[in-house]
């Protein structure tokens, strides 16, 4: 059994799970810059439906297309949380109408519990550095998707910690670079992948 | 009456008393068991389980007692018997009845006197029913002297009987806590009967049932808590009760009494969603075409009934970060039962669907909860997608990082909007401001093409700066759009491989071919911004647009299951690694090479001197020559042209060979961002 941090990435028989593959990496990198957390230089893919997803602690979700979970990835996304690990779903739409953010929210109701906001003074905005609430996305600044910039992330709460979190915002877009590209960012807008990883292993 | 006949009524007789005697015996056994049984219930309570059993034994000891005897009494239904019967009672008859019932001749008997036979008969079955009339009418005294309920709990127990049980002795100071049932009356959507547990310690009961505790007594004081809430029992005859509902929690009753107390545990049980299994479409599919019907099929079961079943799709449109999406059902069906058969065709044709459409289906079952409901079951979805045209023969790419972009390189779309901007004020600028102005955007075009020649040749495994910044004018530029595919196709080294042609090109051609489209365009565009025509231009810069949003969609294309795998170099990103620098962006400066300098200066010079001692230069340049001739042949080659032409008094020949050698000293020519030599321009 590894002792160090592998970011996973779920693959789920619906959708494409795949349509931010630079994120994992940049994800990696952000980790290793800022924090002396051991992590591993590749992330993992993960079948939702396998068994081997219950070893990770931090389990990433995005996609455009309908999500519609077999009974398996039901079954083992419902372990997962009760284990206490961490299904960060990010809308890559950006869009409240959209049909991944329907069909993703009914199913983790159906699985886990309806999604509930986020108070944006949760211990997930401090766990490492301090947001004032989820970061906004270009995304959302550029007014696509939805054309909301969203105040909140939304959450299900497990034993006083996030089983599943829910976000709207696209930050699949909004990370899905190659890490080398940082340069030129003015501010690094990967910073709060820290935060959630940091509150993935700590929380 | 005869004889015959007599005996006969004589036998009838005797067969009822005998019958009644067996019934008599059978209902004192089971009368004698029921009493029996109850006074012991009156002192310690029997259970349900053995109130059960007592009532079989009492039916089958009474049948059984009831039949024995009349088994044993069997010999009434002889003639003979009942003749001989007769015989021992009236000796008289000298065995004439006996002969005459065996021989059947009636004559024997004829003028017998009958008229006792009746009477011995009916006191002979009297006599026999007396004993078993006398147990069974005591048994059913003490029956009937038993306390109220006592004999209803072991004739018909049932459960929740245990309130109805007397109790001997009563004290108004013992717990009105017990006996105590709970009666559970499930949703009526269920279907299910009331159920009634005796001394309730773990309650089981669908959610949204009504839960009634009760018990004997006055319900003054009887107090039941529920975590931080609190329920007085209300008073229902002789009886305290106490109403709730299940909720979904599991909760525990604590009953109080005075002094008292009792904890019942209430367990919901949570009403299932159906479950629904699709089994047509069994796999997930791609269609060339998007024609025909798919038939549908689901099975769907629910613990208390489905009462709604349908299938639902979604229609799934675009591609990249582009998707539109609609929905609808169909197949819709009201059934009843537990379990549903749902069936029904999805129509490709109706639905107008597009190459890379796909169609997402599932079959959905709702049952009859109206309480926490309704439950809601879904099948797994199938997806059934319609091939694109050239998805058979494309090639999917991985994705790449993106290059290092130039931030300072202005877009396509807002150089249009300034090419657009200044075609407006055409009319009111002069002609050497727009020309500067277009100009200026030329440049900016310039930079932008070189972005995309970067990206292009990076891509296609070339120098990224060996396109453009060999310059302007360079000999080795790709002219024509063909040209730059050809040396492309070359660089890949892949156009020998006959599998990835397609159309004479190979695939990374192919998939790049946009952006080269756009590179020639650019080019086309900065020609005519530089001589001032931004009118002209605007035309080339639309097509470079649209061919980069091209691009663009094309670039999205990444393997199914195989994203790129870019692993982090962490010690680096830590600052902790060997690599200490960003040495790949910035190039070194190269070092000064002082060998040509001073022979840059020799050379000049020679040349001075040819105008005053043209022998003494000759002189000088071979011996110039000599010390090129190991590291700078072409330059050793062009002195040695020159000596020669001199000493053949040649002096256009000499020009020209000394313009070579301080051509080839000097290297190549620099490029300027300059106005082409052919400009009209003055």
């Amino acid at each position: 059994m590894t002792t160090e941090f592998v970011f996973a990435t779920a693959q789920y028989d619906s959708g494409d799970w795949d349509s931010a593959p630079l994120l994992p990496a940049n994800i990696i990198d952000t980790i290793a810059r800022y924090t002396e957390i051991t992590v591993a230089p590749t992330g993992a893919i993960v079948p939702l439906g396998d068994d081997r997803m219950l070893r990770y602690p931090l389990i990433y979700m995005t996609g455009h297309l309908p999500v519609r979970f077999s009974d398996a990835e039901r079954r083992n996304v419902k372990r997962f949380v009760e284990r206490g690990g961490l299904l960060f779903i990010d809308d890559h739409n950006h869009d409240v109408d959209g049909t991944f953010h329907k069909t993703a929210t009914e199913e983790i109701a159906r699985t886990v519990a309806p999604l509930a906001e986020l108070p944006n003074n949760h211990p997930l905005y401090s766990a490492f550095f301090k947001f004032d609430g989820p970061p906004t996305t270009a995304h959302e600044l550029n007014g696509w998707g939805d054309n909301l910039v969203h105040k909140h992330l939304m959450a299900v709460e497990r034993n006083g910690r996030i089983g599943v979190l829910y976000s709207s915002k696209d930050y699949s877009s909004e990370w899905n670079y190659h890490p080398d590209s940082k340069r030129f960012l003015s501010v690094d807008n990967t910073k709060f992948a820290v935060n959630l990883v940091v509150y993935a292993l700590t929380a | 009456m005869n004889a015959m006949t007599q005996l006969r009524v004589v036998r009838v007789i005797l067969a009822i008393g005998a019958l009644l005697r067996g019934i008599a015996w059978g209902l004192g056994a089971a009368f004698t068991l029921f009493a029996g049984a109850a006074l012991i219930d009156l002192a310690t309570p029997l259970s349900l389980d053995t109130r059960h059993l007592i009532l079989a034994v009492a039916v089958v000891s009474a049948v059984s007692v009831g039949a024995s005897m009349c088994w044993r009494d069997r010999g009434v239904l002889s003639l003979e018997r009942v003749a001989m019967w007769i015989e021992e009672r009236l000796p008289s008859l000298e065995y004439t009845l006996v002969t005459a019932v065996e021989t059947g001749n009636v004559s024997y008997v004829a003028g017998v006197k009958t008229d006792r036979w009746r009477p011995i008969a009916i006191r002979r079955s009297g006599r026999a029913l007396r004993t078993p009339l006398v147990v069974s009418v005591a048994a059913f005294a003490i029956l009937l002297i038993l306390p109220g309920g006592a004999v209803a709990r072991m004739t018909l127990p049932h459960a929740g009987d245990s309130i109805e049980r007397a109790s001997v002795g009563g004290r108004s100071t013992a717990s009105r806590l017990t006996p105590m049932i709970a009666d559970v009356v499930p949703p009526r959507y269920t279907g299910e009967k009331p159920t009634s547990v005796d001394e309730p310690r773990d309650v089981r009961a669908i959610v949204g049932s009504a839960l009634t505790i009760s018990g004997r007594g006055d319900a003054k004081g009887i107090v039941a808590r529920m975590g931080k809430d609190s329920v007085a029992a209300t008073q229902r005859g002789d009886r305290w009760s106490i109403a709730m509902s299940v909720s979904t929690k599991a909760f525990a009753i604590r009953l109080t009494d005075r002094s008292f107390e009792r904890i019942v545990a209430v367990e919901p049980v949570i009403d299932a969603s159906p479950s629904v299994v699709l089994s047509a479409p069994a796999h997930d599919s791609v269609l060339r075409t998007p024609k025909g019907r798919i038939p549908l099929a689901a099975n769907a079961t629910d613990d208390f009934g489905v009462v709604s079943a349908s299938f639902e799709y979604i229609v799934s449109s675009g591609e990249g970060e582009t998707f539109k999406f609609k929905s609808g059902v169909i197949g819709s069906q009201k059934p009843t039962g537990k379990s549903v058969s749902l069936s029904s065709a999805l129509s490709i044709d109706s639905l107008e669907l597009k190459a890379g459409d796909i169609v997402h289906v599932r079959a959905v079952a709702r049952d009859a909860n109206d309480v926490s409901g309704p439950g809601i079951g879904v099948s797994e979805t199938r997806t059934i997608r319609i091939a694109r045209a050239d998805e058979y023969d494309s090639v999917a790419v991985d994705a790449a990082g993106p290059a290092d972009a130039e931030k300072s390189v202005i877009s396509e779309r807002m150089l249009i909007i300034l090419a657009e901007a200044l075609e407006k004020r055409r009319p009111s600028l002069r002609r050497d401001t727009l020309v500067g102005e277009s100009r200026r955007i030329a440049s900016d075009q310039k930079k932008l093409r070189r972005t995309v020649g970067d990206v292009v040749f990076t891509r296609l495994g070339g120098d990224p700066s060996g396109e453009e910044h060999t310059g302007e004018e360079s000999p080795t530029r790709a002219k024509t759009m063909e040209e730059m595919l050809a040396r492309a196709d070359s660089a890949t080294n892949q156009s020998s491989d006959p599998i990835d042609f397609e159309g004479g090109e190979s695939p990374v051609v192919a998939v790049n071919k946009p952006l080269l489209e756009a590179y020639n365009a650019m080019w086309s565009a900065s020609t005519e911004l530089e001589i001032g025509e931004p009118g002209r231009a605007l035309p080339h810069m639309r097509r470079a647009l649209e061919l980069i949003e091209k691009a663009r969609k094309a670039e999205r294309i990444y393997l199914r299951g195989a994203p790129p795998a870019v692993v982090i170099d962490v010690s680096r990103a830590r600052l902790k690694g060997k690599d200490k620098g960003s040495a790949s962006t910035r190039r070194a400066l190269s070092a000064a090479d002082s060998a040509a300098h001073s022979r840059l200066i020799r050379f000049a010079n020679i040349v001075d001197l040819v105008q005053r001692d043209q022998k003494s230069a000759i002189d000088s340049l071979l011996v110039l020559r000599i010390d090129a001739l190991a590291d700078e042949p072409s330059f050793a080659s062009a002195l040695s042209d020159a000596a020669d032409a001199m000493r053949r008094g040649r002096a256009n020949e000499a020009s020209i060979a000394l313009a070579r050698a301080r051509r080839t000293l000097a290297g190549a020519p620099v490029a300027r961002d300059s106005l082409a030599r052919w400009s009209i321009v003055p």
